[in-house]
């Protein structure tokens, strides 16, 4: 044995990885020249009989063809288990197009969704909910909210009455009420007031006997018209993205003096005139105004003393407008299909 | 309101205002303006001289004609069967702009036609306004000497160049529906002058009269009556004409114009009889008569007692407030005539023009409301014109039943206040002017204003904030500074009802249920036989339709009808459910959640995975809720239905109680409805929402998680169909003692290898305590207990 011979065996086990195939070949090999019994080892036992002059150098020779062999091995395995590993990862591709398993996720009805985004609005300005019975007093729903004996919507022809004192309330209005007499001596008021409400009117596509209205209410020292108009202002753009102008249209409501139309910029065109908006630019959105000192005395509210707004929007006109839905009929129709859309988010 | 820009113009100055100004000043007031139309419309119209006209000779009612415009000669082909040589037309040359179309040169039947003879309705008039014997009805119009050839101003000499506005009043300006009252408004509006006629004690003259004039009704508290003995009937002036076909209003003679006439001016409903027809000379005004009549529309109406009707004579002669009657009416050859102002209720003609189907101008004017005074106003206004337009003569003193009980008053206002509610800053002055162009004729008296107001707004300013109205509604809001309200904080937030709802939401949402919302009112059947109503349920006494007429006492039929509809519209496997508060007779009022489950809740088909709907799917879907919600299993019963087993099936639902309370009602729902309805397969819950509003929940409690391993052990038993596993089980952790922390059915066998009427029963028992590491001594001792109490109570067969 020689030093020849020595780099032979090198290089013949460095063909050999450079040919190995798979993992298994690496480990045959590495146990071929690299185990106690293997080739790298047996010439150590070769070293014995080798002349004492030349062991240092034959035995450093040895030393460099095990590292090689060993680096060549290493480097081997690592290149072949890279391709394995892709081959493994090949071979467990799957139709990514396939139908998922979906976890169905139910939704809230959109009457729901719009109600809770008023409230929410509301209660972080510091508003409390507040509910009332539906089946109501006609004292409630129309004493108290200046609506004087002989208006039309006291007219069993309009309203749902259920006898003399008693009717399905037309309007949330008749909660607040309520609650102005109850929380008289407790001012500040600041109140949101959802609710279904009920008229005696036909169903087609733009009418419903059952309605939802949420109305909101303030009553303390100082209140203006122009602190309504800031508070609207704020809610049209929590409920319809920032950027919407709101206008003040003077109206009439017994229960609000003076009263105001709110629209708003049309959401669809942002003001340019739309089918949405007829071409106007605005969209009827609310009304309102400035609680009735009538309504503030019968609550036995000083009307020299303290001032109030109220206003009061339609929860389907609302959900209408932003959802694009065209009859309201929809609403309560309940089709899975139609509820559907709104487990998206808002 | 149906505005005549025309009309108006005539009382106030518009010059220099465009209709787009007018309207945008008019929204910006309150006064939302619903349409803009023109009365008529042609542009590019020629008066024309048929100076020739043949028939064609392929059509058997085509003309060929020559018509002079003037400047030229054109031929044109015109099929209205007046058209003649010699007449005077409307020409719309070639390019001519119509309502409905734009003129084009053509040829008809293989003839020229360079243009179109017209027809007022082909100028977009409407017909109903037309004169009965005007030419446009059945051909074209035929112009008279006030035209000449080439002229190019028929619109305005025919009186049709006019806009008109549709404008929406608010309940409070019911005075508007006055042309005199709503250009006051105008002028107001515009800051223009106004101008309107003087006719105040018109009717202050006559001689002694023996007329008899009397109400038996409180509906009827003021009515003036006046005879006048000789009027001639002959068509009425051209612009009263005009005034009433632009305002809607058909021409008939100079009489009856004048009563309409004096009504779009006042707002006041006013009726001329026909002298001959009365000659006891006598008026009653009743509330009880009962049976057919005819009014003047030749239509039959059937009273009831509570309309308000006119009688003379001892029979009807009108219907008070809404039309005059066949009976009574003013005809061609009427020679004199009774004249009635009269105020009736409102609210009385509203219900029995209603009742009638018969919505007329005058009923709506009753029913709005009226200017106090306009009963004399309109007397005045119509006597007037009786003597101007129809030789009024023979006039006797004016009778009166009742009076006007209205005073003039005034509103005292000040800056501050006026200020202060409208959050401005407006000063004294600028309050000032904007009172006198409203005709409020303010009074400066140290810091109030005082303002007078005029009768026909006395329904609507009452108080200074009616005033604080009327000033910024004018000043206009556009420059109304948006604030917040200054004051005290204040902690927003929902209430423990108001959040569990959301909570119930969320969690249902979460679990592939669709939240619905339904109607409240249904018909009779639907709150007859149906699950544990809250109560006896109330029956509306003014009901739309018998469809809903009853609120619901219970929330199943509502949820068993939508999943109805759904399967009709091959919806499948449709979650769904609902939260409302029910009513019932007593001042019952309760909340309820109520869920529907049908076909699968989770489906993927290609991966063949599902969660089929079952009572298990909604017992286990309710109990995770109430636990969610703070009410833990150990606090809810489950025990058998002994409430309802018409609806829902015996064997498979089961009543959840708090305490001795009944919580809710789960299961299947009985197969018999499921036929009924026709709908899938389905489960149902309903649950008392207020007992869990009422009810204290749990706290979250973390648990101290045990330090020791915890050793699992299986058991089988071959268990008797009719033995709950629920009882064993409970009975199994009673033996087990402490050590058993937990006990869960993983297999139900039933097949050839067990006996019939028997079930095999896999359990996993799993052992634990936080103390120390359990020997296997002390495991099998208790597991050993566990398998000899089954055996002896349940005669259970150990299998493993």
């Amino acid at each position: 044995m020689d030093l020849k011979e020595v780099i032979g065996l090198k290089e013949e086990a460095l063909k050999k990885i450079d040919e190995a195939k798979d993992l298994k070949d690496i480990e045959e090999l590495r146990i071929a020249y690299l185990s106690k019994k293997g080739k790298v080892s047996g010439l150590m036992e070769v070293m014995r009989s080798i002349p004492k002059e030349e062991k240092a150098a034959f035995g450093k020779e040895v030393n460099i063809v095990k590292d090689e062999i060993t680096k060549a091995l290493e480097a081997k395995k690592d290149e072949l288990k890279k391709i394995e590993d892709t081959k493994r990862l090949e071979a467990e591709k799957i139709d990514i197009t396939l139908d998922a398993y979906t976890p169905k996720l139910g939704t809230l009805h959109p009457l729901t969704l719009v109600q809770e985004a008023i409230e929410d609005c509301f209660v972080g300005l510091g508003y409390k909910v507040a509910e009332g019975p539906e089946v109501e007093l006609d004292y409630y729903n129309f004493e108290r909210a200046n609506i004087p004996e002989g208006h039309p919507a006291r007219d069993m022809q309009d309203s749902l009455y259920i006898d003399e004192k008693t009717l399905l309330r037309t309007h949330t209005t008749a909660i607040q009420m309520r609650v102005l007499e109850k929380e008289a001596h407790d001012l500040p008021i600041k109140l949101i007031c959802p609710g279904k409400v009920y008229r005696r009117d036909n169903d087609d596509a733009t009418h419903s006997h059952q309605f939802m209205q949420a109305e909101g209410l303030v009553v303390a020292e100082g209140i203006t018209l122009g602190d309504l108009k800031g508070t609207l202002q704020f809610m049209i753009d929590s409920l319809f993205g920032e950027g919407h102008k709101i206008r003040f249209r003077p109206s009439y409501f017994p229960f609000t003096e003076p009263s105001v139309e709110v629209d708003m910029s049309c959401h669809m065109c942002h003001g340019k005139g739309c089918p949405v908006c007829k071409g106007t630019g605005w969209i009827e959105i609310l009304g309102s105004g400035m609680v009735h000192p009538n309504v503030l005395k019968m609550a036995g509210i000083d009307p020299e003393r303290y001032t109030g707004f109220a206003f009061g929007i339609g929860l389907e006109r609302v959900a209408m407008l932003k959802y694009g839905i065209d009859d309201i009929r929809d609403l309560y129709t309940n089709d899975a299909r139609f509820l559907e859309a709104f487990k998206r988010l808002d | 309101m149906r505005l005549s820009l025309k009309w108006l113009g005539d009382l106030v100055d518009l010059s220099g205002l465009s209709v787009d100004d007018i309207i945008d000043k008019t929204v910006k007031a309150g006064f939302e303006v619903a349409d803009h139309e023109r009365l008529a419309y042609g542009e590019g119209l020629v008066v024309g001289e048929v100076i020739e006209c043949h028939d064609h000779p392929d059509s058997d009612h085509l003309h060929i004609t020559k018509v002079n415009i003037g400047d030229e000669v054109l031929d044109i082909v015109c099929g209205a069967p007046n058209c003649r040589k010699g007449i005077k037309a409307i020409v719309a040359q070639v390019g001519a702009k119509l309502p409905e179309m734009t003129i084009k040169k053509g040829i008809i039947r293989g003839v020229e036609s360079n243009g179109m003879l017209c027809s007022l309705l082909e100028l977009g008039v409407k017909k109903e306004l037309l004169d009965d014997d005007s030419p446009s009805l059945s051909g074209i119009e035929e112009l008279d000497d006030r035209f000449a050839v080439g002229d190019t101003d028929i619109l305005e000499k025919l009186g049709l160049d006019d806009d008109i506005l549709e404008i929406e009043l608010t309940a409070n300006r019911s005075d508007c529906l006055s042309v005199f009252a709503m250009a006051k408004e105008m002028a107001a509006i515009l800051d223009r002058k106004c101008h309107l006629p003087e006719y105040e004690g018109y009717s202050d003259i006559g001689d002694k009269t023996d007329f008899r004039l009397m109400s038996k009704t409180a509906n009827c508290p003021h009515f003036l009556a006046k005879v006048v003995n000789s009027i001639t009937i002959k068509p009425s002036p051209a612009w009263m004409r005009e005034h009433l076909i632009a305002s809607g209003v058909k021409s008939i003679n100079n009489v009856i114009d004048i009563s309409n006439y004096v009504m779009l001016e006042t707002g006041q409903p006013m009726h001329f009889y026909d002298l001959r027809t009365n000659p006891l000379k006598e008026i009653t005004v009743v509330d009880d008569y009962e049976g057919p009549y005819e009014a003047l529309d030749g239509v039959t109406y059937d009273i009831k007692k509570g309309d308000i009707m006119i009688t003379d004579n001892g029979r009807p002669s009108g219907i008070a407030g809404i039309m005059g009657g066949e009976n009574t009416k003013i005809l061609d050859d009427t020679k004199g005539i009774i004249i009635e102002s009269a105020l009736f209720d409102g609210p009385q003609v509203r219900r029995t023009a209603n009742r009638l189907g018969l919505q007329t101008e005058a009923a709506m004017r009753f029913a709005k409301g009226l200017d106090p005074l306009a009963q004399k106003k309109a007397l005045d206004r119509a006597l007037q014109l009786l003597v101007e337009y129809a030789d009024a003569k023979g006039i006797e003193e004016t009778v009166e039943w009742g009076k006007c009980t209205y005073e003039p008053y005034t509103v005292k206002e000040t800056v501050e206040h006026l200020n202060k509610v409208n959050g401005t800053h407006l000063t004294g002055d600028e309050i000032v002017s904007v009172l006198k162009r409203l005709d409020l004729k303010p009074e400066v008296e140290g810091d109030k204003i005082i303002a007078h107001i005029p009768s026909y707004r006395a329904n609507d300013l009452k108080i200074a904030e009616d005033i604080d109205e009327e000033v910024i509604r004018l000043i206009g809001y556009d420059d109304l500074e948006a604030t917040l309200p200054k004051m005290p904080m204040t902690i927003g937030k929902l209430t423990r009802r108001q959040s569990l709802r959301r909570e119930i939401r969320a969690i249902l949402s979460h679990n592939g249920l669709n939240e619905i919302v339904s109607y409240t009112l249904g018909d009779k059947a639907s709150v007859e036989d149906t699950l544990l109503p809250v109560g006896e349920p109330i029956c509306l006494a003014s009901p739309l339709n018998d469809a809903r007429k009853y609120i619901r006492v219970s929330l199943m039929n509502s949820l068993v009808d939508t999943l109805a509809y759904n399967e009709a519209h091959y919806n499948k496997d449709v979650n769904l459910f609902e939260i409302s508060t029910l009513y019932a007779k007593g001042d019952i009022q309760k909340e309820r959640l109520a869920i529907i489950l049908s076909g699968d809740l989770n489906n993927s088909k290609v991966l063949h995975s599902k969660v089929e709907n079952s009572f298990y799917t909604i017992k286990g879907l309710t109990l995770e809720l109430l636990d969610h919600l703070g009410f833990e299993l150990g606090r809810i019963q489950v025990v058998k239905n002994d409430l309802d087993t018409t609806h829902f099936h015996p064997y498979r639902s089961c009543i959840l109680k708090m305490g001795k309370d009944v919580l809710a009602i789960l299961g299947e729902i009985h197969p018999q409805i499921v036929e009924e309805k026709k709908i899938p397969k389905a489960y149902y819950l309903e649950l008392d929402l207020d007992m869990l509003v009422d009810s204290k929940p749990a706290k979250i409690q973390a648990h101290k998680i045990s330090r020791f391993p915890s050793v699992s052990r299986d058991l089988s038993f071959v268990l008797a169909d009719e033995i709950a596993i629920g009882e064993v089980i409970k009975a199994m952790k009673k033996a087990g003692g402490p050590l058993v922390k937990h006990i869960e059915v993983f297999d139900i066998y039933t097949g050839t290898q067990v006996a019939s009427g028997h079930r095999s029963v896999s359990f996993n028992i799993v052992y634990g305590a936080s103390d120390h590491t359990l020997k296997v001594e002390e495991v099998n001792e208790v597991h050993d207990k566990i398998k000899a109490t089954i055996s002896e109570r349940y005669g259970g067969d150990l299998r493993s």
